[in-house]
């Protein structure tokens, strides 16, 4: 369990982080959404100490980050594709990790084995792929088994299997009851992984809510229509003050609910092969949202 | 505490290029002194000679050890691992001090094997160049010189820590002693008198580590402790610096 709470971080007159508070539960994968510049990675590296946050606080089942004796037994945190130094090897870049945490040997080679680097845990960091180095970071979050998961793009450099992996991996840690928050500019991965989301904006909390939520709410929605009598449909509808968009045999009518034209049609004794709501994906939902947060801040600075 | 220690370590000895400066470090003073008295004419060696050549030598192996300082503080900056090392450990002051003590270890053990490996090595060769007697009078120097090597090493760290950056730091820490105390120690000598060159922090080190007691005014302990009490100095600054700046 996380709670971050008024979380404000300045960089001289710069706020990146603007008293931001939201939480994430154990057992479910939380999604941590912005835009580029707008905070994440910064928010991150407050909530385990990197950075000096100047207003709020960060908590872990309770305790500051500051405060954990062996922070590796409870928070596991994956910033900037692992960050090991280039001329060492992984096993031994694992290896000074586990002794400063009180781990031991065996449990290295067991992340290892995990993460599926055990035949090149001799090799250098530098001579590894991003992918490898990605799979080195998700070892050393794993190291000593924490409650709470943090990750900072784990998708970046991954190739396809890598981020099917990656996606299981997550899920698969959530399922054992810890705490996992996630952030990626993948979207459409995100909604794969991901059952809550943060979405955040110039620093400032948008959103805090399930991915079904965030989507019903701000994603677009329409009712496509076909028919047989599509042309008499259309011209009935317009009549009625409705938006509609036709092509290629397929009716697209915006602002409507479904049984509103459903019984517009049953009036007019009109035949219907197809009446469906959709809804816009999780990507569409977020550029929408993230593009008024834009919009609104620029203009209050315009203001100030 | 030793935990962190140990993690230390495990992080110095396991980069290829930490060894290789460690090993220049040791070589070079080694073998300036092994060569010089491979091929000095015997008439001119006696028994002090060998801890002349050590000690002489003693202020380029210092300094190289400074580097190794210099670059297990900066190497995490350049490398990112310092981010790790602070999720490992989040106390900062603990992290500073455990890095300080195993630097601190190995500066002085660095040093103790120059001078250790000298006698020895040094001794065989005078011994089967027949120059008689003892060669492995012990001065008070030694011990100087194995504090130095401690100290330069802290003072190496601290210095990494405040620029962050390897370049600038081992610049710092090698025209400090080279360049800027010259200048300035010779500047102020013309100015106020030559009694200023002795607060000069690297002159004054340096001459704790000479085969006599200088004649500064300080004593080899006394010099010792003022360069000692530069080093506190830079090292509290750098310490605080880590604590406040953002990793």
């Amino acid at each position: 369990m996380i709670d971050v709470e008024g979380l404000t971080k300045r960089y001289g007159s710069t706020t990146a982080v603007d008293d931001l508070s939201f939480s994430v539960r154990t057992g479910v994968v939380t999604g941590f959404l912005g835009p580029n510049g707008s905070g994440k990675s910064t928010t991150m590296r407050c909530m385990i100490g990197l950075d000096r946050m100047q207003a709020g606080r960060a908590l872990f089942d309770g305790k500051k980050y500051a405060d954990l004796k062996n922070p590796l037994h409870e928070v596991g945190a994956l910033l900037d594709a692992g960050n090991a130094h280039s001329g060492r090897s992984a096993r031994n870049h694992l290896r000074w990790m586990a002794v400063s945490n009180g781990l031991s040997p065996k449990r290295v080679d067991e992340v290892l084995e995990i993460v599926g680097l055990n035949e090149v845990a001799k090799k250098r960091a530098g001579q590894f792929s991003l992918g490898m180095k990605q799979r080195l970071g998700i070892a050393s979050v794993l190291l000593g088994d924490p409650r709470v998961v943090i990750l900072d793009e784990p998708a970046n450099g991954l190739d396809p299997e890598g981020i099917r992996w990656i996606r299981e991996m997550l899920k698969h840690l959530a399922s054992q009851g810890r705490a996992v928050l996630v952030s990626s500019h993948l979207l459409s991965e995100m909604a794969l992984i991901a059952d809550e989301l943060v979405v955040i904006g110039k620093g400032r909390l948008i959103e805090q809510c399930t991915v079904d939520q965030f989507i019903a709410r701000h994603a677009k929605r329409w009712v496509v229509v076909r028919s047989p009598q599509l042309a008499t449909l259309v011209e009935v509808a317009r009549a009625n003050g409705m938006q509609v968009a036709t092509g290629d045999g397929v009716a697209e009518f915006h602002g409507v609910e479904s049984a509103t034209i459903g019984e517009l049609a049953a009036r007019n004794a009109i035949v219907l092969h197809e009446l469906s709501t959709q809804t816009g994906s999780l990507e569409d939902a977020f550029l929408e949202v993230t593009a008024s947060s834009v919009e609104y801040h620029g203009r209050t600075e315009a203001n100030s | 505490m030793i935990a962190l220690i140990r993690s230390e370590w495990i992080k110095l000895r396991t980069v290829r290029s930490n060894v290789t400066t460690a090993i220049v470090a040791v070589a070079i003073p080694l073998l300036i002194t092994l060569l010089s008295v491979a091929f000095m004419k015997t008439s001119s060696i006696d028994e002090s000679t060998l801890s002349d050549f050590v000690l002489g030598t003693g202020s380029i192996a210092v300094l190289l050890i400074g580097v190794i300082g210099v670059l297990c503080v900066t190497q995490e900056y350049s490398q990112g691992t310092i981010r790790l090392t602070l999720a490992a450990t989040p106390g900062r002051t603990r992290v500073y001090v455990g890095k300080a003590t195993l630097m601190a270890l190995v500066g002085a053990a660095l040093t103790g094997f120059i001078i250790l490996a000298s006698l020895v090595v040094g001794s065989l060769i005078l011994g089967s160049r027949d120059v008689p007697g003892s060669h492995t009078s012990m001065s008070a120097g030694l011990t100087s010189m194995v504090l130095m090597g401690a100290l330069v090493a802290l003072l190496g760290m601290a210095i990494g820590t405040l620029t962050r950056n390897p370049p600038s730091a081992i610049t710092t820490l090698v025209l400090w002693p080279l360049l800027v105390e010259g200048i300035v120690g010779g500047l102020l000598s013309l100015a106020v008198g030559d009694d200023v060159r002795r607060w000069m922090p690297f002159q004054t080190g340096f001459n704790s580590m000479f085969p006599e007691t200088p004649d500064n005014g300080f004593t080899r302990w006394e010099s010792l402790g003022y360069f000692a009490a530069w080093v506190l100095v830079v090292t509290v600054l750098a310490e605080r610096s880590f604590k406040r700046r953002d990793a």
